[in-house]
């Protein structure tokens, strides 16, 4: 018994040494890693300051062309949008990354379905932003708000396990290749996708996304930031009520709502998209006019 | 609760020290009975009921068998034991597939006939617990292992929770006296033990969860993929099904370690193999070991004619792969095996031990058509097996990548290839096993940090577990 107290012990203290030797080791990786999400991150965190900033997931990353809309709208732009991030909270916590040293004028929200759905995880894709607990005060409170957070203060190695590869693979290969203001092209699929299914209307609302959506909508008015809702086309025929949970959410704060989706744009247009959620390159420099002469409009109106 | 778990990380140091703790064996056996059971009911609680009638069912009938002298009864016994048992894994899990594929050849007869389906959960490790409490009614009547009279210790033999849902399946001949002695508390078993859990969680969830992350993302959407992504994912799913698997047994032998039990091996680096009959005797070697004591040898193995020979093999692999589910591809896959080991016999491969060139060319040979076997064990349809098939052999393009993946998954497969290697050979290199106690316990740390960075923690089910 005493061996294997004394061996326990040992192994232990050396987990402890390595868990914090590593949780350093890796937010220095985090930090110079050029992988899809990392470098956008920081940039958020540290650096941004342009003019109009977009949010989202990888829906907001491939499909909008930071310079069209810059040389539209005549400001600057920086497309935020980050791979696989694809909740309200996520999007929360990259808001308040931003508004911590600079304040955009107008801030565009790429939304999705997952934004207000009731899932089975509903904080199945916030752990991208784990490196950041203890270093920000939101990635706390949404972690907190997931009932995790404990694990990964306790365990700072924990805080990588999501995109520990992927930030290490970053520092051998960019992915931020043919990156322009944020804005990462998707290269052409080797066959255009195929119309499976529909997008239909989600019966059940996460409440907590909701109140999450109203943080968000909340932190954009107090610093006044014109906040715009949008959601770009997929290859899916969509319920024409799909999006009615979020519409009414920003009609109630008075926030324009852009939804191309139920639309129907570029519905008969396969060879725009690389897969039924997402548009190619090809198809971001021919959908990001469109959004950037709607937009103008309303910002002129 | 999977080995996987929070919940198991806690269950299980719990159960540990309050066995150790006991201090006679029938309140150890107890408390390990009641230990399994509360394993087991943490999936569905009222499956339990299955797993105790199949013990009652099979303890019953063994003490009968010892009790009867005539031989007709004692057949009687045994015969009336295995129906009851084999027809509770019929209903859960064969029925539907059957009552599905009658009444599309009834209506492809113009007899238009709906057998009815039912919608019945299939209870985890089912097929697991069944086949090691038939094992133990076969031994007992053919007399090569004695009865269990005490029904406590009978019961933690088939629910004994470390192998219950996923194997190894145990012979009554190894597990069954070992209920019987007082495990003293063993620091070498411990640590041992320990060292075995680390492996088999790195193959899960270094190794296999992460290679399931692109299998998955292919074989589920077979429309959208090319037959380049289709080729890495029929090379990636061969390690995943390994890992996964082989993980699971490891950690399950780890755990009874711990215990003070012995689980016999249940994987020997079978990707090592040079012939389809050699990788049979390295996979599942629980599994294909009770085919061949309980059905090929019974049939009379290959000690009867060619031809019988050649069907015995063909009866054994088909009835594997049935076991293995309810569905066209699983019935394939067997076949496929069947048949190559039939061809192997036929040429005499499974009798010639390869060297140099010869080796490296059956071993890559071995490598492949189990891979393209593994496509139909894997497939979702008949339809997507054969799809997959015919894209891999015209339509090579540039696959769909995920780099970080990829790169996770060679730095796995990297590290447990050289591992298996000095396994494969004889080497005593062992860094786990090291003289210096610093080295052993510094093994042990590195691997849960490793674990805890590179691990895919999302508590994933094992795979084997729907079987």
């Amino acid at each position: 018994m005493k061996n294997l107290l004394k061996s326990f012990l040992f192994i232990l203290a050396v987990l402890f040494i390595l868990d914090r030797a590593g949780g350093r080791l890796m937010w220095w990786v985090n930090q110079h890693s050029q992988d899809m999400s990392a470098p956008k991150l920081k940039y958020l965190a540290d650096e941004v300051n342009e003019d109009m900033v977009l949010l989202g997931t990888s829906r907001c990353n491939f499909h909008y062309v930071s310079s069209i809309l810059a040389d539209s709208l005549t400001m600057s732009v920086y497309n935020g949008g980050i791979d696989a991030s694809d909740c309200i909270f996520t999007h929360y916590f990259a808001l308040n990354q931003v508004l911590r040293h600079h304040t955009p004028k107008v801030v565009c929200l790429e939304l999705m379905v997952n934004d207000f759905k009731l899932t089975k995880n509903s904080f199945a894709t916030i752990s991208f932003f784990a490196p950041y607990i203890g270093r920000s005060e939101y990635a706390d409170s949404v972690f907190r708000e997931a009932g995790n957070y404990w694990k990964y203060k306790l365990c700072h190695l924990y805080r990588y396990n999501a995109k520990a590869v992927s930030n290490i693979g970053g520092l051998l290969v960019s992915r931020q290749q043919g990156a322009e203001g944020g804005y990462i092209p998707l290269p052409k699929p080797p066959f255009f996708p195929k119309k499976v299914g529909e997008a239909k209307t989600p019966t059940k609302v996460d409440t907590l996304k909701l109140k999450y959506m109203q943080k968000f909508i909340n932190r954009c008015k107090e610093k006044n930031i014109k906040l715009i809702f949008m959601v770009s086309p997929a290859y899916t025929v969509a319920d024409d009520d799909l999006y009615d949970v979020l519409k009414n959410v920003a009609r109630a704060n008075d926030v324009p709502f852009f939804d191309y989706h139920s639309r129907g744009l570029f519905i008969e247009n396969p060879e725009y998209f690389k897969d039924s959620v997402h548009l190619w390159d090809r198809g971001a420099q021919l959908y990001t006019p469109v959004f950037a002469h709607d937009l103008k409009k309303y910002l002129i109106e | 609760m999977l080995f996987n778990s929070l919940h198991f990380l806690l269950f299980f140091p719990t159960v540990c020290a309050i066995y150790y703790l006991l201090p006679f064996l029938k309140l150890r056996n107890l408390f390990l009975l009641i230990a399994s059971y509360y394993f087991y009911m943490n999936w569905e609680p009222v499956y339990a009921l299955l797993l105790l009638s199949s013990t009652i069912i099979t303890y019953l009938a063994a003490i009968g068998l010892s009790m009867k002298k005539c031989k007709k009864r004692k057949k009687l016994i045994l015969v009336f034991s295995l129906i009851i048992n084999l027809a509770v894994l019929f209903l859960f899990k064969y029925y539907n597939f059957v009552a599905e594929n009658l009444t599309s050849l009834l209506t492809n007869l113009g007899v238009a006939i709906q057998m009815p389906n039912f919608e019945l959960l299939l209870p985890v490790g089912i097929s697991f617990y069944i086949f090691q409490a038939l094992g133990y009614l076969i031994d007992v009547y053919k007399g090569k292992t004695v009865v269990e009279k005490n029904f406590f210790t009978y019961a933690l033999f088939v629910s004994f929770f470390p192998q219950l849902v996923a194997g190894p399946i145990e012979r009554s001949t190894n597990l069954l006296h070992q209920f019987k002695v007082k495990h003293t508390f063993s620091y070498d078993n411990i640590m041992s033990g320990i060292c075995m859990m680390l492996w088999g969680y790195f193959l899960k969830l270094v190794l296999a969860d992460r290679c399931a992350l692109y299998v998955n993302i292919i074989f589920n959407n077979v429309a959208f993929h090319n037959g380049g992504s289709f080729l890495l994912a029929s090379l990636f799913f061969p390690f995943q099904i390994y890992g996964d698997f082989a993980g699971y047994s490891m950690v399950a032998i780890g755990v009874a370690k711990i215990l003070g039990f012995n689980l016999m091996e249940n994987f020997r680096r079978p990707y090592f193999a040079t012939t389809v009959s050699e990788f049979w005797h390295r996979w599942h070697i629980s599994l294909s070991t009770w085919f061949k004591d309980y059905l090929y040898i019974p049939l009379g193995g290959n000690r009867v004619g060619m031809l019988r020979g050649y069907l015995n093999i063909m009866i054994t692999f088909i009835v594997s792969g049935i076991w293995h589910g309810a569905n066209w591809t699983f019935v394939i896959w067997g076949t496929i095996h069947g048949v190559l080991q039939c061809i192997e016999k036929f040429l005499g491969w499974n009798k010639i031990k390869w060297n140099g060139i010869n080796r490296i060319i059956h071993w890559a040979l071995t490598f492949c058509v189990v891979c393209l076997a593994w496509i139909f064990f894997r497939a979702n349809t008949m339809g997507d097996a054969m799809y997959i098939m015919k894209r891999i052999f015209t339509d090579i393009a540039m696959p769909y990548m995920r780099v970080a993946d990829f790169l996770a998954i060679a730095l796995a497969l990297l590290i447990v290839f050289f591992k298996e290697l000095l396994d494969e050979y004889g080497s005593k290199i062992r860094i786990s096993d090291s003289p210096i106690w610093i080295v052993r316990h510094f093994y042990i740390a590195v691997m849960v940090a490793f674990i805890i960075l590179l691990g895919v923690l999302n508590g994933d089910q094992f795979i084997y577990f729907q079987f």
